[in-house]
């Protein structure tokens, strides 16, 4: 890919994103961990739920929070994403409109964050992939997560050994216990195996597009969209190794397969504020458009400087113009017009006039 | 040699040709992304082409705030990375070109990327190929030179705001910038046509209609 593409492989400039530490970011990310490690002990009832094998996955998720707060905050601080989060709030929180926008909310939720429906439009394959992977990652984490934290664990029953029951923040669940050896027993102890066999499914239709493809060949970088696949990968399958190893290799290899998948991981923890896997967190603003959407065509509507016609609401035109200067733009005009009131299919037009005019050339 | 996109809108003839070509491109198959306009419909059969101007610091990126549009270091702006952009259409009315444009289906924008499967390899883009009056030319500056007149520039002005580009536009001699001006030229109707004297024909009806970004 690099070797076909030198050029996209290097840095691209980010801009607004300070090389330093960005004070406030520490800060928050501090915060997020501080909070989490507190909730750890707290529902791990003074860390005796806590599994001690489970250490290292707890303090990869606390940096990794660390990491993604740190992200999200500096992101937060480029004046288009503060503008946009700004209003979102705002726009979501109008008095009058709070019980429309509550049920938008659960809409667009389920429509952009859950079925992912704007995938599905762009190509089915791509949506299918998308979702295995998707639905893969949210099982495991709903699994993985409170076991690790040490809110959740199973203890088998007092009055039957064969009867698990799950003790969730230090309190036994006899309602939700089930016999080890049943169905329910063999799905829950295979819920990560099922987690991973959706996750190489979705692998597996997205990597003939990633090797293929001309468009992404000649756009993906292996940072940003090859590492996160490829750790995706080796978690999975190496999750999957210690089910074999267990079951059909009577343990061969396991002391040698959980390390690898530890390892795996935690290196997966560690990249999440990285790369292509940071888009989780910031899809989340998508919605917030909607709300900024939603509120623009119901408001007045701004009409270009040339034709007159609509093409903008008036508040995302005025926001563009008090942000460019912000980011150090100036398309004021001096008569005091701006060329940023001018719609694109005039500024089109314009450029090309402006060339007759600029040779002296006249259009037929 | 390096290779340079040299625009010349004054040469376009209306073929569509670049439509088709662009349309073909892997990284957004399907759909154009070059804008053709008429200047004035009522009036004139002058026709213009405009495909990403590939600022050096570009303007739509710059306003995206999910840092979803890319600049690689041989300074072409890339389209938006699809995981990252959230829709909101900053770019599209941003743009001082009018160049990226928003779909509402998928929530996504999509600009041109100069071909970037072809280019990133030493292919020209789609449309450069098939204009067949040199509109769209793509190729090093000797052959711009012993083939053209004209003297390409990459500096425009639009109100206070200078704007460098990757891609040239062919002037003449006097001029090494174009100051485009908004209002002030506005075009003069031309008395002998009815303003939608041509509206019944709609050449571009082929063509999805660009999107704004308002909600789908
Ligand atoms: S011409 Fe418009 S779309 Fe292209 S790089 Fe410049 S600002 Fe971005
Ligand atoms: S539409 Fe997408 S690429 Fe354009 S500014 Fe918004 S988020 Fe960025």
């Amino acid at each position: 890919m690099s070797e076909r593409n030198p050029a996209s492989a290097g840095a691209i400039p980010v801009p607004f994103m300070s090389a330093t530490l960005d004070g406030r970011g520490v800060l928050a990310g501090l915060v997020f961990s501080a909070v989490l490690s507190a909730l750890v002990y707290l529902g791990s009832q003074g860390l005796r739920g806590f599994d001690g094998a489970l250490a290292g996955y707890l303090f990869s998720t606390l940096f990794a929070l660390f990491g993604i707060v740190y992200r999200y905050v500096v992101w937060l601080q480029r004046p288009p994403t503060r503008l946009y989060w700004v209003r979102g709030w705002q726009l979501f929180w109008a008095p009058g409109k709070r019980l429309r926008n509550m049920g938008l909310f659960v809409r667009l939720t389920f429509d952009k964050l859950v079925a992912q429906t704007f995938i599905r439009r762009r190509s089915h394959q791509r949506w299918l992939a998308h979702q295995l992977i998707f639905w893969g990652c949210v099982l495991a984490i709903l699994v993985t997560f409170p076991l690790t934290f040490g809110w959740l664990r199973f203890e088998s029953a007092v009055s039957d050994p064969s009867v698990y029951m799950p003790v969730l923040f230090g309190a036994r669940m006899p309602l939700f216990g089930f016999a080890a050896r049943s169905l329910v027993g063999w799905v829950i102890f295979h819920l990560l195996d099922i987690a991973a066999v959706l996750v190489l499914a979705g692998i597996a239709i997205a990597l003939p597009r990633h090797l293929k493809d001309e468009a992404e060949l000649s756009t993906q970088r292996l940072d940003n969209d090859f590492i996160p696949l490829v750790l995706l990968f080796a978690v999975s399958v190496t999750g999957l190794m210690l089910t074999v190893s267990n079951m059909g290799m009577a343990g061969k290899f396991y002391y040698w397969i959980t390390t690898t998948h530890a390892v795996t991981v935690m290196l997966w923890l560690l990249f999440l504020p990285f790369g292509k896997f940071f888009h989780i967190f910031q899809r989340i603003a998508n919605l917030g458009v909607w709300f900024y959407k939603a509120a623009g065509a119901e408001g007045e509507q701004a009409r270009c400087a040339r034709c007159r016609e609509p093409y903008l609401s008036v508040m995302q035109r005025d926001d563009l113009k008090r942000l460019l200067p912000e980011l150090g733009f100036d398309y004021a005009e001096e008569g005091g017009g701006n060329w940023q009131d001018v719609c694109p299919s005039c500024r089109r037009k314009l450029v090309t006039l402006n060339q007759f005019q600029t040779v002296g050339k006249r259009f037929v | 040699m390096e290779l340079q996109f040299f625009v010349d809108p004054i040469r376009c003839i209306g073929c569509k040709a670049c439509l088709q070509g662009c349309s073909e491109c892997a990284t957004h198959r399907g759909r154009s992304m070059i804008h053709l306009e008429y200047m004035d419909r009522g009036t004139s059969t002058q026709t213009v082409p405009m495909v990403c101007m590939h600022c050096e610091n570009p303007t739509c990126a710059q306003v995206c705030p999910a840092d979803a549009i890319k600049r690689t270091e041989d300074g072409v702006v890339q389209s938006s990375l699809k995981e990252r952009c959230i829709g909101c259409a900053n770019c599209v009315n941003a743009c001082p070109f009018g160049v990226p444009r928003y779909y509402p289906e998928f929530d996504q924008m999509l600009k041109c990327d100069m071909c970037y499967d072809r280019t990133s390899v030493g292919l020209k883009p789609m449309c450069a190929t098939v204009c067949p009056s040199d509109a769209l030319f793509f190729g090093t500056r000797e052959e711009f030179e012993t083939r053209r007149s004209g003297r390409p520039v990459n500096e425009f002005r639009f109100g206070a705001q200078i704007v460098r580009t990757r891609v040239f536009m062919v002037l003449d001699e006097a001029h090494d910038r174009l100051d485009v001006q908004d209002v002030a030229l506005a075009d003069t109707p031309d008395p002998r046509f009815e303003p939608d004297t041509y509206d019944s024909v709609d050449p571009f009806s082929h063509v999805e209609p660009p999107s704004n970004g308002g909600p789908a």
